[in-house]
């Protein structure tokens, strides 16, 4: 098991080497990147979430940098809303759009619409066949790791609460399909069937109360090992429920790296396990790298991984801190 | 402007000062009503002038289909409040109705995904929200609780059954009748536009153009009055009720046709209905909920999220716009109130 775990960090510094070499030579054509006279339509379910903003926040920047003119739409978390904006949006016709994330199910036929409308679409973090280029994580790698994390730190057998509430968010499903798939080895780890439910708003609360309920459904310590969600809102509750509850042999295992649990992670009394962090903000400034690109006349592949770093208790005090400072600078807590 | 005419006053007998008080409301209220209605006028020739594509045809076709939800269901509640009076704090209200929607929606889609057809699942989705109608109804007519307890109640009771349908996840759908929805269109205006249309042309007549929209506003208006006429003002009430939650299911279906799917997060859309039903009263000379004026005030609210964001300008100021909106007219039909000498 530790060898394993020791390929897999090596493996992942080789990846990320690879990807700060690429990002080096990328870096050297984005000089010749330019906006200029482009309007780029900017589409985002919502904002109310560190990664969200962060995304959001680093699209805008780089149009802006680029010489670009930005039309920035936060939807606020309403469907009705997105879809409004983007109906008005392709009546706008701008150069290229980016969409930032959203239940796919009811993105898909308008993505198809801005596609038949001749325009140039790019999405962040949703992975669509009408999207020309999806910036993102690569979600493959976080779900596997984040489940192996877990899997290590429960010594292979033990049950885990899964938050399954959004499935319909194409990263989620890959991250919980490759739970699913790392669990497959080990036979010994078991989902707690019903699986929660996170939802928005209200994460943190809810995910408090039906962790609550679940560690007081299984009194017994060590009835439950760990609690998994897709991304760390919830896992922020879910800490804090366990340690509410006082059952620190409970650990949580999250995605994104949100300020907070980044710091909870590097608290060694916290029962967050690890969190997959990410760099929403370099992901928001690559999308528009790609989108001008391919407005420069240049190939884009159909999807673009910004390098992402799990961060757990033996490592969270050196690899937590560049995320921390990342945040602080972009002046997002 | 009021409060410096109501100061002058001060010493004159009292049968004076009750009628130039009233004067002086009336006045006031007028000037404030054709403030709000210069400020929308004003708002708008800035979107015509500055906004760039503002006035195409296509925009405009635009607004209206995405005004199709908020319409049928601002019409819901304008009739609840046209047969329950406009008192904010007693008179009707329907607050249940955005959740109602969602709850129908969450029916509707559940039952096409399950592959019942179109035809069940539109019944089945209208049957629930007449159920949810029929609900407020008993608890506001039959037991006599405040419309705004009420609904309020009945609020959560269809946002928890559309939590425990959906497990609040999203549910794909696709149908024939969706597929019309989505992309049919009639002489150049689409199906969702149409929608909106001829349900406002159906609400306009029956509540303005009958006997029955009279007594209704009879019912609402001067309940007592209407009483000694031999209007039978429960069951008035009662059919606004179960007419608002026949237009949360209308608007269900629009929905899920506009989303292709039934989603979480319907609750939302509450406010916008209420900013509709109540700034549309400004539209009339004696402050009260019209179809008419509803409609204008639905595609008013349209126009402004469209207007801000071909401006560029951020979609946050909108609902301050709706928010600063709502509070001017309030502030206007209790000035109305005050003029009309009732309560």
């Amino acid at each position: 098991m530790r060898n394993s775990m020791k390929g897999l960090v090596k493996a992942l510094a080789l990846g990320l080497a690879a990807a700060c070499s690429l990002a080096a030579i990328s870096g050297a054509s984005a000089e010749e990147l330019s906006l200029k006279g482009k309007r780029i339509g900017v589409s985002a379910i919502g904002t109310d979430h560190y990664w969200d903003l962060m995304a959001f926040k680093g699209i805008q920047d780089r149009v802006k940098e680029l010489g670009g003119e930005v039309i920035a739409l936060d939807a606020g978390r309403k469907d009705q809303q997105q879809i409004a904006q983007l109906q008005t949006l392709i009546a706008q016709k701008p150069d290229a759009i980016i969409e930032q994330l959203g239940n796919l199910e009811v993105l898909n036929p308008w993505l198809q619409k801005i596609r038949d409308a001749g325009i140039p679409l790019f999405t962040v973090d949703t992975a669509t066949p009408h999207a020309i280029n999806n910036t993102t994580s690569n979600n493959y790698n976080i779900g596997a790791e984040i489940a192996l994390q877990m899997v290590a730190d429960m010594g292979g057998k033990g049950n885990v609460l899964v938050f399954n509430g959004f499935y319909s968010v194409p990263v989620c499903k890959i991250r919980y399909d490759q739970l699913k798939y790392v669990l497959t080895s080990f036979p010994d780890v078991k989902i707690v069937e019903p699986e929660l439910r996170d939802v928005i708003p209200n994460t943190v609360q809810s995910a408090y109360s039906n962790v609550t309920d679940m560690l007081t459904k299984s009194p017994e310590k060590g009835s439950i090992g760990a609690v998994w969600a897709c991304w760390d809102v919830p896992q922020i509750g879910a800490t804090q429920a366990v340690e509410a509850a006082g059952r620190n042999e409970v650990k949580t295992y999250g995605i994104d790296g949100s300020p907070e649990v980044i710091k909870m992670v590097m608290d060694p009394k916290s029962s967050a396990g690890a969190v997959a962090a990410q760099q929403p903000y370099e992901i928001g400034k690559t999308s528009v790298d790609n989108a001008a690109k391919y407005l420069a006349g240049q190939k884009v592949p159909p999807f673009t991984f910004v390098p992402s770093v799990l961060i757990n208790k033996e490592n969270a005090a050196e690899k937590g801190k560049p995320f921390l400072d990342a945040a602080e600078k972009a002046g997002v807590k | 402007m009021s409060a410096s005419v109501l100061h002058s006053e001060v010493g004159v007998s009292d049968e004076k000062q009750a009628a130039a008080k009233s004067a002086g409301r009336r006045f006031g209220a007028l000037v404030v009503r054709l403030g709000a209605i210069a400020a929308f006028a004003a708002i708008m020739a800035y979107f015509v002038i500055f906004a760039p594509g503002f006035t195409s045809t296509f925009n405009l076709i635009n607004v209206v289909e995405q005004s199709a939800i908020l319409g049928v269901l601002a019409y819901g509640m304008t009739s609840v409040i046209i047969g329950g009076g406009s008192d904010v704090t007693e008179g009707g209200i329907d607050l249940s109705i955005a959740a109602n929607m969602g709850l129908c929606a969450a029916v509707y889609a559940t039952l096409l995904s399950m592959g019942y057809g179109d035809f069940l699942s539109v019944l089945a989705a209208i049957a629930v929200g007449i159920a949810v109608g029929a609900l407020n109804a008993l608890a506001v007519v039959g037991l006599g609780i405040l419309p705004l307890l009420a609904t309020l109640a009945v609020l959560n009771v269809a946002a928890g059954m559309e939590l425990t349908l959906t497990q609040n996840t999203v549910v794909g759908a696709s149908s024939p009748l969706l597929g019309v929805l989505v992309s049919g269109s009639f002489l150049g205006i689409s199906a969702l536009a149409w929608a909106l249309i001829v349900f406002s042309a159906i609400m306009i007549v029956i509540v303005h153009g009958t006997s029955f929209g009279l007594r209704l506003y009879a019912a609402g208006g001067h309940p007592e009055a209407a009483r000694a006429a031999g209007i039978s003002v429960p069951f008035y009430v009662s059919f606004t009720y179960v007419l608002s939650g026949f237009c949360a299911a209308v608007a269900s279906i629009l929905t899920v046709s506009r989303l292709s799917a039934s989603t979480p997060g319907s609750g939302e859309l509450l406010l916008s209905v209420l900013a509709a039903a109540l700034l549309g009263t400004v539209f009339s000379r004696r402050f009260v909920p019209t179809m008419g004026g509803t409609l204008l005030s639905v595609l008013f609210i349209g126009l402004l999220a469209n207007g801000f964001q071909l401006l560029n300008v951020s979609s946050y100021w909108v609902n301050g716009v709706q928010g600063a909106l709502i509070l001017l007219v309030v502030a206007i039909t209790s000035f109305a109130r005050g003029s009309e000498g009732s309560r």
